[in-house]
């Protein structure tokens, strides 16, 4: 790229780089020092990364990896993380990314790449507000108290599985957004990852919304070739929150991902988190709303449409810990070729959780024989006075609704599509964003057609 | 002027043979109502009509204005105006009446090409679509004509909505699609006096000399709205008799025992 513009806390840190980018104690310490981070970042780091050497490699015989294995995957296959390069103008972007950045309208904008910032559009009038809205790395240096009480403290913690320890110990790129209380930012923010061939990424959503604050943040997730990427997400709603969240992950075909992620919510919150997972040769995805003040709304969407031999594994957890509250969880996914799609997910109502309300369901459309979809939901209810419903259906497009469409003139493709693009729809309807919305839809159109 | 003519026509599903000889012959401008018990083969018949992949005709031929449709799909059959108004219309869950009468109704009038080609990359959300303008229009206004609220535009087809409401919208697609012939499979069926009435209104308002019905139905009830000018006695995979509206009086009246005892007992069909 032509002209840069560096930021100052990421420069000059290839020396170190260079001799230890690899997945060992020293490469976290030479990570960190990469980074100039303080030194309790770095005990985090390493902290975390002890963790990861002492827990075992999850097991087909656990639960959560029964359907999902981790055939072929090995750390040795990965750059254990990137060396960031210079930030760039708009115009030196990618044409990917101008797209990405064109077809939605933000109110701020981080672009990541090679474990650090890409691009950034700042916005003074979030700042006046007292928003903050930065990479973490940048976090760690301005707002230390903040990142100190909040990463990986509350919703997800370094020792939640063995990605989510090298992921703490290794984290490298993603936005940290913090709302002050009573503020509402009108657009979305929006972040973007494009990760470069054969890196290890450990990307990181850090949202902290103060009570009676009101956000939309969009991560989109890009690039991935011969990679690994290993995500957290945290979801801090305080009380009278409204946020909605979407995740929308399309990586390359041949990247490994696994995701973490966790909101958890206040009294009288309201959280819409559209979960979507176009992309990556496997995805393991373990995704969870707590619902610990009383009158909380949470709803948990997600999109899935696994082609080839793709392998796409959605765990959800809906934990009622206090009374009153709702949750709907709605995974819809169409599957093609030789996909195969796990779906897991309980309904935790714990004993105080009375009078909660709470739906799961997921459903499959499949699309070709060779197909499959797991679906394995589930409920623990310790409280008496609850309503909780799940289902799970399985379809196939079926013959008569295709003769119904084409006696009405439209050729079978036509019919078949139709049907197709129409099953996503209940989800699709309930994007907060349209232009995301078109986004998806444009996707499943390539997806039915490819 | 525009003829459909079904000649010998026997069709069977697996190894069951539903249809055993059926002739008709329909004309544009009449009207002609087929009744006869359930079990009959009368919604077989309007399938195979249609184009229903599931069945097999093994003779004869369904020949329009002399050229047999029997090699064509469905949806080709649509296209040179064969339209079928279902008993039960299925729901499609997330595809709304406007978006996908907007592709039924630019295949049919020749917006899109007629092999799919195009409809691939374009036939949903793509270029050659009817304007939307002048769609909105004209939907608008058939909507306004047959009774059918506005707000269907946006509903997503047939889901949710209650037999009447189906049956309203049948008759909608058939007002957009302007077919040479249509088919209507018991679409009197379930509906309340009120619904019954809606839809007589539409049918009466569609059957024009250019276009020719084939009403299907149990009861004689909807031919108190729509008068047909022929009736037939469809029983046992076949026309049994064929006759003016006195046929249908003498059905009402006597019954379908009467029909079996009188007619099957070896009779040749009228």
């Amino acid at each position: 790229m032509s002209v840069l513009v560096k930021e100052p806390e990421l420069m000059d840190p290839a020396p170190v780089m260079a001799v230890a980018a690899d997945f060992s104690e020293e490469g976290v310490r030479a990570l960190s020092a990469s980074r100039n981070e303080p030194g309790w970042m770095l005990d985090f780091r390493l902290a975390a990364w002890r963790r990861f050497e002492a827990m075992a490699w999850p097991k087909s015989t656990d639960e959560s990896w029964r359907r999902t294995r981790l055939t072929g995957f090995d750390l040795k296959n990965f750059t254990a993380y990137a060396t960031p390069g210079a930030t760039s103008r708009r115009h030196e972007l990618s044409p990917l990314l101008q797209s990405e950045l064109g077809e939605m309208e933000s109110a701020a904008s981080l672009i990541f790449q090679d474990g650090g910032v890409h691009y950034r559009n700042d916005n003074p009038n979030l700042a006046a507000q007292g928003v903050i809205f930065t990479d973490l790395q940048s976090a760690v240096q301005k707002h230390p108290e903040l990142v100190r009480q909040y990463f990986m403290t509350q919703a997800v913690k370094p020792d939640h599985n063995k990605f989510t320890a090298l992921h703490a110990a290794l984290w490298d790129t993603g936005a940290f957004v913090y709302v002050p209380k009573n503020v509402t930012v009108e657009l979305p923010l929006q972040a973007i990852l494009h990760q470069n061939p054969g890196l290890g990424g450990y990307h990181h959503t850090l949202l902290v919304a103060e009570e009676g604050s009101n956000v939309t943040v969009v991560d989109d997730l890009l690039g991935g070739v011969d990679g690994m990427q290993s995500g957290v997400i945290e979801l801090v709603m305080k009380d009278n929150t409204v946020v909605r969240y979407m995740n929308l992950q399309d990586f390359d075909h041949s990247a490994w991902n696994f995701l973490t992620g966790r909101a958890v919510m206040g009294r009288d919150t309201d959280l819409r988190w559209i979960q979507v997972s176009w992309g990556s040769r496997t995805t393991k995805a373990f995704l969870d709303l707590e619902l610990n003040g009383p009158g909380g709304h949470g709803e948990l969407l997600g999109l899935y449409f696994p082609t080839g031999r793709q392998h796409i594994d959605h765990q959800t957890l809906q934990i009622h810990n206090a009374p009153n509250c709702f949750s709907d969880l709605l995974f819809n996914g169409a599957l093609k070729d030789r996909a195969h799609n796990v779906y897991m997910g309980i309904i935790k109502v714990l004993p105080d959780a009375q009078k909660t309300d709470s739906f799961q369901r997921n459903g499959n459309l499949i699309l070709d024989g060779t197909a499959r979809a797991d679906s394995i939901p589930g409920l623990e209810i310790e409280a008496d006075d609850v309503r909780c419903t799940h289902a799970a259906t399985a379809a196939q497009v079926e013959d008569e609704y295709v003769f119904y469409l084409m006696a009405r003139g439209l050729t079978r493709p036509q019919a078949e599509r139709m049907i197709v693009q129409g099953f996503f729809q209940e989800v699709l309807d309930r994007v907060p964003v349209e232009s995301v919305q078109h986004k998806l839809e444009r996707v499943i159109e390539r997806k039915i057609g490819g | 002027m525009s003829v459909l003519e079904i000649r010998n026509l026997h069709a069977t599903v697996g190894d069951t043979e539903i249809l055993k000889g059926v002739n008709l012959t329909l004309r544009s401008g009449e009207v002609h109502a087929m009744m006869g018990p359930n079990g009959s083969g009368k919604s077989t018949l309007s399938y195979i009509i249609a184009g229903h992949p599931h069945y097999t005709v093994t003779e004869g031929d369904i020949l329009l204005d002399g050229e047999s449709i029997l090699d064509m799909e469905a949806d080709e059959r649509a296209r040179a105006g064969i339209f079928l108004a279902f008993q039960y219309p299925v729901a499609v869950p997330g595809v709304s009446v406007a978006n996908f009468l907007r592709t039924a109704v630019s295949n049919v009038r020749g917006y899109t090409d007629g092999n799919g080609n195009g409809s691939m990359s374009g036939g949903v959300i793509g270029s050659n679509l009817m304007p939307m303008r002048e769609f909105r229009r004209e939907l608008n206004s058939k909507m306004q004509e047959f009774n059918v609220d506005s707000s269907f535009a946006r509903r997503y087809l047939n889901d949710g909505f209650s037999g009447g409401e189906k049956k309203r919208t049948e008759v909608l697609q058939m007002a957009m699609l302007e077919p040479k012939f249509a088919i209507l499979d018991e679409s009197d069926s379930g509906l309340d006096i009120d619904a019954l009435q809606v839809v007589s209104d539409g049918i009466n308002k569609l059957a024009t000399e250019n276009r020719g019905f084939l009403l299907i139905t149990h009861y004689q009830r909807i031919l108190n709205y729509v008068k047909p000018d022929f009736v037939s006695i469809f029983f046992g995979g076949r026309i049994v008799k064929t006759g003016g509206p006195e046929v249908a009086q003498m059905l009402e009246e006597r019954g379908y025992k009467w029909v079996e005892e009188e007619l099957v007992g070896g009779l040749v069909p009228a």
